[in-house]
């Protein structure tokens, strides 16, 4: 089953899960134990081409045979597939903390299901995934979203157009809102986006109060650009909103974020090419024309910035800085030529174990607000990305 | 330099009366402990000594508010079917320091040096003003005589007060009662519990009753009518010593010539030592100096002499005045401990560390009553010499070894540089008439590399026995969770399957069918793992009873 875009798989998905119980079941009449084939989400089993530009899966498959170790990941998985076709159905949607309930409520109603309750929401949330991972199908696919987090966008020239599920249309004019940002939805696969003048740019900034403060500063107003708050590791949404900016706009992307392992691995690195975790969804949740605009080692230096010494007390950059090893022997994104910029980012950082963070730009001038807007303008201009 | 006017010399009794807290009487509840121990300790020596099975008596009381700030008045009384002590020997033995029969005599003995009781009597005097009261009867004493016994500290005697004889309804034995300041502490590590369990798991033979505040009487049977063989001391092997001790020795023997002192004085030295020793020139010991007499020697041949014995290769001493308690006792006697799901006990053979005769036995057994104690870390029951010790447990070589056993790799939980955990108790015995302490108050003993390395083996042995029962227990819960799941999870995804497929409700049968039967294979195929780890379990059983 490959995986497709948007709307299309929804419709699908009834069938395909009636399909694949009726497998299970006509193996248990037969007596024969049942085996269920996932796609193993990992590294191991990631491709990156940088001619697709994101992670694809490999031939790889997690085979879950049916024994007494497995019928209760089973048993659940049956059990919670039933609450996402009923959505699909009625057209419910609901956050996995809600399924959580949703799901407790269930077992807590109909006493021969009490062996299926899930004791915190990890569980119930693995229980989703298996059943994406069974399904090839993205999450959201089945009516089933994070809380929207990340992604805040300004602009003076986008205009976004969403079809409703009841096929009406909204027409969102960024530069109407004022100070307010467009928050992207969890599918923004439903969106079309437009420009009322051409955009010559699209920033994504990993704080998204930093991404704030430079449009309260002017930015938007002074350039024909986007700015978007990416709040750390870009969830769904931000990953998916970047892509749909790259696809239906076309405009040069660029990501501005702290100089450190962690923003290279986990937040760059997930934006601009997904994540061995969700192979079966980086197609349409990532940006492969994201460029790392800084803070690049040479600014240090060129701007003077502010930068110090991974602390030892830091387990997060600590763990980031040995992960960074291995992703250069192992991860086939670092391995890229293509992407030997950001694998040359990754040895600086492993061999000085120094950081630096994006709001360093701001030491540059202090008297001046705008200083890092200028900063960030001149380094696109002179193509000092990688 | 101190002015010689000042310099006074004082008695043994007054430096302990001053340094109580060396002996075991640093804290009021230790005071109760060490009070009930030092008496326990005497009873048990005396009637082993005796070839007495002993039946021991111990009661404890509160009698209200102590002299010293929150502290309690306490009574402790210990009775024992030894062989009594003669009326004008209990000044000596309850009231003199270091008035000992067993003093450096070599054996397996719970009490050596003759303080302990002394420092009980000390302790009840300083604070209750007065010393024990001792009833004592010997076979061969018509009556039994009845004194209070108190120390006199500035001369280290005992003094006899109250003396009277009277008709003891018994034909021999001792009483001694102990009224002094202290605080009791029934339960925990260094619970007075915690002292009578580990007492009665070590003497198999001991027969306890025993009355602790606000409790019924006890009674403990013994499980076995054997004394324990305390083997006969050997003589001191030369490399153990130092010289002053070697020329201290010398002293002992009176008018015998050197090669005589030498093979009657020390294990291990033979003529061919002597032969070697004389032979070899660079030690400048001729043959003829051995003819000697040994008192005439003068220091300057005995340090030549001991640093030519240090230098002599010599045998390993003996292992033969080690005692044991033995596999088949320690079975019998960690029933006494409560109801035990399973158990496993090693008798290390006798051996040599750090050049002394040392022998370790190991028990270990899961409780029923501790079954709520998953999580908390094993008890642990040490003991040197048949006698329990229960404090500063961390320096003891007996915890150093538990924490060096990599104890998962038998089936039990264990953090990482820690004590297992789980519903066990361990019980570690170490025997040797040269028992290295780290204090007076024979509380810890010294972790010696080469110790704690034997502590360690018994315990890894005592581990893989214990772990074919884990291992069975295991195979058992995993069968019985997986019929569980088996019942619980098959009919739910079968209904769940048949719901999201509109299947038919013979369709729906016949995969509930199917299910049972892959998912029965499953629990068929545990079950044979079951059979063929008891099997094991039986097979080691076995071998054990015939060992």
């Amino acid at each position: 089953m490959s995986t497709r875009k948007g709307g299309k798989l929804q419709s699908e998905i009834p069938g395909l899960s009636k399909a694949l119980c009726m497998k299970l079941l006509s193996d248990l009449e037969r007596g024969k134990r049942p085996v269920l084939h996932a796609t193993k989400c990992s590294l191991d089993n990631a491709i990156y081409n940088h001619k697709v530009g994101y992670f694809t899966p490999g031939g790889k498959k997690v085979a879950t045979e049916l024994n007494v170790s497995s019928v209760k990941k089973m048993s659940r998985a049956v059990f919670m597939l039933e609450i996402l076709l009923r959505n699909i159905d009625t057209g419910a949607v609901n956050t996995k903390r809600e399924l959580y309930y949703i799901s407790k409520g269930e077992t807590k109603g109909t006493p021969s299901l009490k062996p299926l309750d899930f004791t915190e929401q990890g569980e119930s949330d693995d229980t989703i995934d298996f059943i994406c991972e069974l399904l090839e199908c993205y999450r959201e696919e089945m009516n089933c979203y994070a809380n929207d987090r990340g992604g805040q966008t300004y602009s003076q020239n986008l205009v976004v157009t969403e079809t409703l599920p009841d096929g009406d249309t909204a027409v969102v004019d960024l530069s109407k809102l004022g100070t307010s940002p467009f928050q992207p939805k969890n599918r923004p696969q439903n969106l079309r986006l437009s420009m009322k003048k051409k955009i010559d740019f699209c920033l994504i900034v990993e704080s998204e109060g930093t991404a704030n403060t430079l449009v309260a500063n002017g930015m938007t107003k002074r350039h024909n650009c986007i700015v978007m708050g990416a709040q750390g590791v870009p969830s769904n949404a931000v990953r998916g909103w970047a892509k749909l900016i790259q696809d239906q706009l076309s405009v040069p992307m660029y990501f501005f974020g702290d100089l450190d392992a962690y923003t290279m691995q986990n937040i760059f690195r997930t934006l601009k090419a997904g994540s061995a975790a969700s192979l079966i969804r980086n197609q349409d949740y990532s940006a492969p024309d994201v460029r790392f605009l800084g803070v690049l080692p040479e600014d240090i230096k060129k701007y003077d910035l502010f930068d110090y010494p991974v602390k030892e007390n830091d387990a997060q950059e600590v763990r980031a800085l040995k992960k960074a090893d291995d992703a250069l022997r192992n991860d086939p994104f670092f391995q890229d030529k293509k992407n030997k910029g950001s694998a040359d980012i990754l040895r600086w950082l492993m061999k000085n174990k120094r950081r630096c963070e994006q709001q360093a730009y701001f030491s540059v001038n202090p008297k001046d607000p705008t200083m890092p807007e200028k900063i960030i303008i001149d380094k696109i201009k002179r193509g000092e990305y990688v | 330099m101190a002015d010689s006017k000042k310099i006074s010399s004082s008695s043994t009794a007054e430096y302990f009366s001053k340094n109580l807290q060396q002996v075991g009487f640093s804290s009021q509840t230790k005071a109760v402990l060490t009070t009930l121990k030092e008496a326990v300790d005497n009873a048990l020596d005396a009637c082993e000594e005796h070839g007495i099975t002993p039946d021991l008596k111990v009661e404890i009381d509160r009698l209200g508010p102590g002299s010293i700030k929150n502290s309690e008045r306490i009574r402790v009384v210990v009775e024992d079917n030894g062989p009594g002590i003669d009326g004008e020997d209990l000044p000596k033995v309850f009231g003199e320091y270091l008035a000992s029969s067993k003093f450096g005599r070599g054996r397996c003995t719970r009490g050596q040096q003759g303080i302990g009781i002394s420092a009980a009597t000390t302790w009840a005097q300083l604070t209750c003003a007065q010393g024990a009261k001792v009833v004592s009867k010997t076979k061969a004493m018509r009556k039994a005589v009845s004194a209070l016994i108190e120390v006199d500290i500035k001369n280290n005697k005992g003094v006899m007060k109250n003396r009277e004889t009277f008709d003891w309804d018994r034909p021999h034995g001792t009483r001694v009662e102990f009224m002094f300041d202290g605080r009791i502490q029934i339960n925990g590590e260094a619970g007075l519990l915690n002292y009578l369990l580990g007492s009665t798991l070590v003497n198999p033979h001991l027969n306890l009753e025993y009355k602790l505040p606000d409790q019924e009487w006890q009674k403990v049977e013994r499980v076995t009518q054997e004394m324990p063989m305390i083997p006969e001391a050997t003589e001191p092997h030369p490399h153990t010593m130092k010289l002053g001790e070697f020329i201290a020795h010398s002293h002992l023997f009176g008018r015998q010539k050197v090669s005589a002192w030498l093979k009657k004085g020390f294990s291990r030295i033979g003529d061919s030592v002597i032969d070697e020793i004389a032979k070899k020139k660079e030690f400048g010991l001729p043959k003829s100096m051995f003819e000697k007499l040994v008192d005439q020697l003068p220091d300057g041949e005995l340090n030549k002499l001991f640093s030519a014995i240090q230098n002599t290769e010599l045998k390993a001493p003996s292992t033969n005045s080690v005692l044991s308690i033995g596999e088949d006792a320690l079975a019998k006697s960690i029933q006494r401990l409560g109801k035990v799901d399973y158990f496993s006990v090693v008798t290390r053979k006798p051996t040599i560390c750090d050049f002394k005769p040392v022998q370790v036995e190991v028990a270990i057994a899961r409780l029923e009553s501790k079954s709520s104690e998953a999580d908390s870390p094993v008890q642990l029951l040490r003991f040197a010499n048949r006698v329990p010790l229960q404090f500063d447990k961390s320096a003891c070589a007996i915890a150093q070894s538990i924490t060096s056993v990599n104890w998962r790799s038998y089936g039990l939980a264990q953090p990482k540089d820690s004590f297992p955990t789980g519903p066990y108790i361990f019980a570690v015995s170490v025997v040797s008439p040269f028992i290295k302490f780290k204090n007076a108050s024979k509380e810890t003993i010294d972790a010696s590399d080469e110790l704690v390395e034997e502590i360690r083996r018994a315990l890894m042995q005592a581990g893989q026995k214990l772990s074919r029962y884990i291992k069975a227990e295991h195979k058992a819960n995993e069968l019985e969770e997986k019929i569980r799941y088996i019942e619980q999870f098959g009919p739910i995804l079968v209904e769940g399957l048949a719901r999201i497929t509109n299947a038919k409700e013979d369709q729906k049968k016949r995969a509930r069918d199917g299910l049972l039967k892959i998912l029965g294979r499953d629990a068929t195929a545990t079950e044979k793992e079951l059979t063929d780890a008891n099997k094991k379990l039986e097979i080691q059983k076995a071998k054990d009873a015939e060992e």
